[in-house]
């Protein structure tokens, strides 16, 4: 859907700042009240939801006036979605499918930033969204005895995803996840170099084009290899291949896991034993796309009832953040002998953002840094040791603002205390 | 108007660089207004900065806060306060708290609730400023408007700064009349026209005592929030009555017997509003609790001190609702649907569901008056509005006004608004006309003068049958701000 399409939406905002926190009733006092982390960085109405929805109905109805301002607001946000969730508390109108399109039209209107162009050039060179990435993408798995998915036949395809598999410090993540699944027994493979970004950070830095292409890539490549089940670590890609592919109409029968859903899985099922203590006090991240924006896309299409309702024939339901992915790493978690969890304030569907996401990390990374330095301040509050995450994009942001501010926090993957643990 | 390269620089160097903008590509975000310039002050000194230089440029200026409403002319400098958004005090001895503009009532309130503490959040929902004054559902036992702002510091349209009540006298905020300078008229006067010129950037409200949990026990996901269990000693009910008399009359008795930490007369379609997470679902369950109430009604909250005052309070209400015929609302005692009640009306979280949900826009005539008096009027504002529900202008809320008791109940809030399609021409048209045939017949009828009406009818009719008030205040505004830099109307929300 195009910007046009959410006019109706974005005419709907009455501007009660409601995306600015947490919803009202999950509010604990003044620390840690607000959700959204360009406001509180930016401060003006416009870096809020609200904000960003008025000014695309005004430029929607009075033309596109593309100034540097405009592209700084654009431009940062991390896309988290949390104003989506607080503003759906309370109402039935969407808020970031229009701010995503709105990027998306800066993009095709060629308003981009260079930061994020040099990203999507390297994702057209090399099918990564890690720029600078050398040497081939599979280079970690080598003497691990992996089967190729594209030329035998697994239960399970497992999608290391770019950071995991090009970044030196991240590549222990994917190692761990091996380790976990040889252990479960599960018969799973990966993809060798036919694996490719999955996308889903291209379309939230506005790319559409190249998103889709990625899309279109990786579905040919996992439809050929008879791929029925697919799991990952990282949560962009869980949000890309379960609900993007979904949206735009590729997944087909495609099961979506993420690596939290199929160790919990596992792990009740008793295919997967944690047997050796980890004696650790920690506290759960909710990445933004496996939490809030890990729910299924809802397919749907439908006009406004004339009258007085904002309502729709056939109905309309919203995704509202209640269906993400909240419960499986926290049992994982309860699961490992030792590990004693401690909520934050901000958790599940109105988690804060650990900053790197809609490219933020790459156009305007004090920022990302400034966001993901909030949220360790709010880690160490809990009393925790460590901040645990289920996305490698987390754990890069958490390490580099705790490189900056000295905080003795540890922050770990979850897979990381299961390989602990098995 | 645009600011001249020179002006932009000296408000620049009162707030920095990062803390000015006069881009138009922000201006949208605001309202449909191009201001000079957006300016987000840190604290009082840079306010009265700013202020002066205002007056020094002859600039318009307004404040806002969360920034819902407001009246705002073009080309004037806007203040968004919100980077004043601190707690400054809780004083627990003295039962009060002073606080910054763009402090939200959901954070003081969660404070307070750790501290056996609550204040007044006003009706427009805990999402607003919590300095803002006005009524809301808990008048019952926080009362409501210029009763809860104890010593206020103001910034004056001149650009001086001015301490009420106690802070004028002893840097202390408990008291908004003394010892110390009081002038309560001007910093809380009732209405528009007569909205306060300058900026508030600091008060002191006033607080009570909650018998309530340090936290509500929310379980569950957005959009549909549950308590895992109703807290001791707290019930909530909703009753409905045969008729507006009976309704008002056990009103009154609860009132005077003081039992009710709550008591908001929320019509069906409101209760409808709350407990239901979407547009359809509301319709739906608005028909059905239609059809299970008896008549006009209320919802209320008793929250004993100790199991002993909870038995008591409840056997007083149950006399009370018996002697007037009235009858519980089955779908509220489901402990599901009373925890969320009981929950979202005491941290006041719903407020856009019922009033922004369904349409998108909703135009209101608030009164706050001789309670018996006003329903009597708003029995006929609701009568009016069928016309419109029968065209679908607005949603049909059963043609339905709402309100509740202040204290002891003699005094109250009478409130009945349109809900509709801002983009529907014909509709807001006939909505605006509602509106002011509504106000007209308040006046005729003498039950009330309706202040928030047009400027012209403030002008004809509405000021010279009030003592010409409009004219006194005008005087009063000529004389705090002779250069004329703050525009009139509009809130502080």
């Amino acid at each position: 859907m195009a910007l046009e399409q959410y006019h109706g939406d974005m005419k709907m905002c009455c501007r009660c700042s409601a995306c600015k926190f947490i919803p009202m009733q999950r509010v604990k006092g003044a620390d840690y009240s607000y959700v959204c982390p360009s406001i509180s960085r930016y401060k003006f109405h416009s870096y809020s939801g609200g904000g960003r929805v008025n000014i695309g109905a005004a430029m929607l109805e009075k033309g596109f006036n593309y100034t540097d301002k405009l592209l700084h607001i654009v431009y940062n946000c991390q896309m988290c979605g949390a104003c989506d969730i607080s503003c759906k508390y309370a109402m039935d109108m969407e808020v970031l499918l229009p701010i995503n399109e709105f990027r998306i039209k800066c993009v095709e209107d060629g308003h981009t930033h260079p930061a994020l162009d040099k990203v999507i050039n390297s994702l057209r060179k090399q099918g990564t969204m890690v720029p600078g990435a050398r040497g081939k993408r599979a280079a970690w798995a080598e003497g691990l005895g992996l089967k190729d998915a594209t030329k035998e036949k697994v239960e399970v395809y497992y999608h290391v995803g770019c950071l995991a598999s090009y970044d030196k410090d991240m590549q222990k993540l994917a190692k761990a996840t091996v380790k976990i699944l040889k252990k479960a027994g599960v018969n799973f493979g990966i993809g060798y170099e036919n694996e490719t970004c999955c996308g889903g950070r291209a379309f939230q830095m506005g790319y559409k084009e190249d998103f889709l292409n990625q899309a279109r890539k990786n579905m040919e490549m996992l439809k050929k290899a008879g791929v029925k089940t697919l799991v990952t670590g990282c949560a962009d890609g869980y949000q890309a291949f379960k609900v993007l592919y979904d949206k735009y109409n590729l997944k087909g029968d495609l099961e979506v896991l993420h690596i939290t859903e199929l160790m919990a899985r596992l792990i009740k099922e008793g295919k997967l034993k944690l047997n050796k203590k980890v004696n650790l006090n920690v506290t759960y991240h909710d990445p933004c796309y496996l939490g809030r924006l890990g729910e299924p896309w809802i397919h749907w299409e439908g006009k406004k009832v004339p009258g007085d309702r904002f309502v729709f024939d056939p109905p309309k339901t919203y995704r509202r953040g209640t269906h993400g992915v909240y419960e499986p790493p926290r049992d994982v978690l309860k699961s490992i002998p030792g590990v004693k969890l401690a909520e934050m304030t901000r958790i599940k569907e109105y988690s804060w953002c650990c900053g790197a996401g809609g490219g933020v990390n790459e156009s305007n990374p004090e920022f990302a840094e400034w966001t993901a330095q909030k949220r360790i301040e709010e880690a160490v509050s809990t009393g925790a040791e460590a901040i645990v995450s289920a996305c490698p994009w987390c754990e890069k942001t958490f390490n580099e603002a705790i490189k900056e501010s000295e905080s003795s926090l540890k922050v770990h993957d979850i897979v990381e205390l299961v390989e602990k643990a098995i | 108007m645009a600011l001249s390269k020179e002006v932009y620089k000296e408000f620049e160097d009162v707030v920095g660089e990062e803390n000015i903008c006069d881009d138009p590509a922000i201006m949208p975000s605001y309202y449909s207004t191009e201001f000079a310039a957006v300016i987000l002050p840190k604290d009082t000194a840079e306010v009265q900065a700013i202020v002066k230089l205002c007056n020094k440029h002859k600039l318009q200026f307004r404040p806002i806060c969360t920034g819902w409403t407001g009246v705002f002319p073009k080309g004037i400098i806007l203040l968004d306060l919100r980077r004043m958004n601190h707690i400054i005090e809780i004083n627990e001895k003295n039962m009060y708290a002073v606080v910054e503009p763009y402090v939200i009532s959901a954070e003081l309130q969660a404070e307070l609730m750790k501290r056996g503490l609550n204040f007044c959040i006003k009706g427009a929902g805990t999402n607003c400023s919590a300095l803002l004054r006005g009524h809301g559902h808990m008048d019952q036992t926080t009362s409501g408007d210029d009763r809860n702002h104890l010593a206020i510091e103001w910034v004056t349209p001149e650009g001086d700064i001015v301490k009420s009540g106690s802070l004028g006298s002893s840097d202390e905020w408990y008291c908004g009349d003394g010892p110390g300078p009081s002038i309560r008229s001007i910093l809380t006067s009732a209405v528009p026209p007569g909205v306060t010129p300058g900026v508030f950037t600091k008060a002191a409200m006033k607080l009570y005592h909650w018998p309530g949990p340090a936290r509500f026990p929310i379980v569950g996901k957005s959009p549909k929030y549950t308590l895992s269990e109703i807290p001791p000693n707290m019930m909530a009910r909703y009753f409905s009555f045969p008729s507006v008399e009976k309704m008002w009359q056990a009103e009154l008795k609860i009132g005077e017997s003081e039992i009710a930490y709550e008591l908001m007369g929320f019509n069906a379609a409101m209760v409808a509003c709350n407990i239901t997470t979407c547009n359809e679902e509301e319709e739906e369950v608005f028909g059905r609790i239609s059809k299970e109430v008896q008549g006009p009604g209320f919802f209320i909250i008793i929250a004993g001190n100790s199991p002993e005052d909870f038995e008591f309070k409840k056997k007083v209400l149950q006399k009370i609702i018996s002697d007037a015929d009235g009858r519980s609302l089955k779908s509220v005692e489901n402990p599901e649907t009373e925890g969320i009640l009981l929950c979202q009306c005491i941290r006041i979280s719903a407020s856009i569901r019922e009033t922004f949900r369904a349409g998108g826009a909703f135009n209101s005539i608030p009164v706050m008056g001789q309670r018996d008096l006003t329903i009597k009027w708003a029995i006929g504002a609701g009568k009016a509005k069928e016309p419109l529900i029968k065209k679908g202008f607005i949603v049909d809320d059963g043609g339905a006004f709402f309100g509740w008791g202040v204290e002891q109940g003699h005094l109250g809030k009478t409130e009945i608004f349109c809900k509709f399609d801002p983009l529907n021409a014909e509709a807001k048209a006939a909505v605006e006309g509602w509106q002011k045939e509504q106000s007209k017949r308040a006046l005729k009828e003498r039950y009330f003068a309706n202040t928030l009406a047009s400027d012209d009818e403030v002008e004809h009719e509405i000021g010279p049958s009030l003592s010409n008030y409009h004219l006194w205040w005008r005087k009063l505004r000529a004389a705090i701000d002779p250069n004329g830099v703050t525009p009139g109307g509009g809130a502080l929300v």
